[in-house]
């Protein structure tokens, strides 16, 4: 039997467990599969003869999960209760019995997520960029609209973002194999600058970003990838959806090459969000030099052979374009 | 003295057979990784061709902000020295402008190898004062 084979048996499996009835399974496609995740395409038919378009999401090595799946079910669930275009969750397990690790099968949304497609989708259809800039500042208003009290009790806190921020990314520069003088400049900034922590803290989906959006002719259609949410400041969901990296050479537009940050703020002020510009700024600098410095990461881990690739080994070439938006975007600090 | 072809020259050979014939023969993941391949051996064409002027320059500009003129330390020391400086209490708003002036210059060379045209973006619309 293939694997796809086998992954179709499991998932059937495991639908006809959670619904009490058979189930057939078929049409089968991998979205994608990358070493921490794999998404599979299915359609299920259920006894009654219903069909359903849906999506398995599987960590295929429960050991290198960043957060147990009932957590993350529990904050798709959370931010869709709040107007959040999070995926309709069907079912979740923790077993690995039925496709080899964990999963999730959420209601399948059709529609672009690689960066390159949504902006050739958006390059087509005019207005549509700035419609989903502004969807985009309704969805986060809509996902830090979630408190703490309405989240799993296992999702991770940061009580204090900002200084967890700083410490995290200061932890990142010292593991340096070359140390970089300008990510020290960046963080004597940043830490020169810290923002007061803020008085609340919110659901962060924490990897909001033109990759992460599934985009249609009609505008934004939903929000993947929660691996990472946690509660802490909103405004670093702001901060990291703009940094230049997600727009794709499309630099002139701030919010992943799509539109305006004024779209951006439009939609997140009117689904009752306060847009707060000078926390924006701090962790979009902040954002800027994590990247950096996990890129730097994903250099060392092809040097210490943890993982050996080319593609890792290139990013430590791609260094210097963090640095250069950094610079740029303190520039206004130091001019003389 | 080696002979022709030059470094630089065998890495446009090399980035060219990537691009334009082991990329169209080939299907899937290990794309990403030939066409990833070829952008590297482009990046090491242009540094082999200009990284020798761009390292002098960078130690001369890095010995201009630790203000060390005869400093003969070589340059991986004296790009530590400055974060060293950066990370401790001893700076001033003038050594941060000097460093900034200066990194953006260092880091304008290096994309001019790993990136060229990337630094073509200035920000303007996006600065707040």
């Amino acid at each position: 039997m293939s694997a796809a084979d086998d992954t179709r048996a499991g998932l059937a499996r495991f639908l006809a467990v959670h619904w009490d009835e058979d189930v057939d399974v078929s049409e089968l496609g991998v979205a994608s599969a990358g070493a921490r995740r794999r998404n599979v395409l299915f359609e299920a038919t259920r006894a009654g003869g219903e069909s359903l378009r849906l999506v398995a999401t599987i960590i295929p090595n429960a050991a290198i999960q960043v957060m147990p799946m009932e957590v993350e079910a529990s904050t798709l669930r959370a931010a869709r209760a709040a107007g959040a275009p999070a995926p309709e969750l069907v079912a979740v397990s923790e077993e690995v019995e039925y496709v080899g690790g964990p999963l999730f099968i959420t209601r399948r949304v059709d529609g672009e997520t690689i960066p390159r497609r949504v902006l050739r989708t958006i390059d087509a259809h005019p207005g549509l960029g700035s419609r989903v800039a502004t969807q985009c500042g309704e969805a986060l208003a809509e996902i830090h609209r979630v408190a703490g009290d309405a989240v799993h009790p296992d999702l991770p806190r940061q009580p204090e973002p900002i200084r967890m921020a700083l410490a995290g990314v200061r932890q990142l520069l010292d593991g340096l194999l070359q140390p970089s003088p300008t990510f020290s400049l960046a963080l004597r900034w940043l830490e020169k600058h810290r923002p007061p922590e803020p008085d609340r803290l919110t659901l962060v989906h924490g990897d909001f970003r033109n990759g992460n959006l599934i985009i249609g002719e009609d505008g934004l259609r939903a929000v993947l990838d929660w691996e990472v949410a946690h509660l802490g400041d909103p405004m670093e969901d702001a901060g990291w959806l703009c940094q230049r990296m997600w727009r794709f050479r499309n630099d002139a537009l701030e919010v992943g090459g799509l539109g305006s940050r004024a779209d951006l703020r439009k939609g997140y002020e009117a689904a009752g969000g306060t847009f707060d510009d000078a926390r924006f700024r701090w962790w979009k600098i902040m954002s800027t030099l994590k990247w950096g410095a996990g890129l730097a990461g994903q250099a060392a881990a092809h040097l210490d052979g943890t993982v050996r690739s080319v593609v890792m080994a290139a990013s430590g070439r791609r260094i210097a374009e963090m640095e250069y938006d950094l610079l740029m975007l303190l520039s206004p600090a130091y001019r003389d | 003295m080696q002979d022709r072809p030059t470094a630089a020259e065998l890495l446009e050979a090399i980035a060219e057979l990537l691009e334009k014939q082991v990329l169209p023969a080939i299907q899937g993941p290990l794309q990403h990784q030939v066409r990833v391949a070829g952008n590297l051996a482009r990046i090491l064409e242009r540094e082999a061709r200009l990284l020798p002027e761009l390292d002098a320059s960078e130690a001369s500009l890095l010995r201009g902000v630790l203000g060390e003129e005869d400093d003969d330390r070589d340059l991986a020391d004296l790009s530590r020295a400055l974060v060293r400086k950066l990370d401790s209490e001893d700076v001033d708003a003038v050594l941060e402008r000097k460093s900034h002036a200066a990194l953006l210059e260092i880091v304008r060379g290096k994309l001019s190898i790993d990136k060229p045209g990337y630094d073509t973006y200035d920000f303007a619309e996006e600065l707040d004062a």
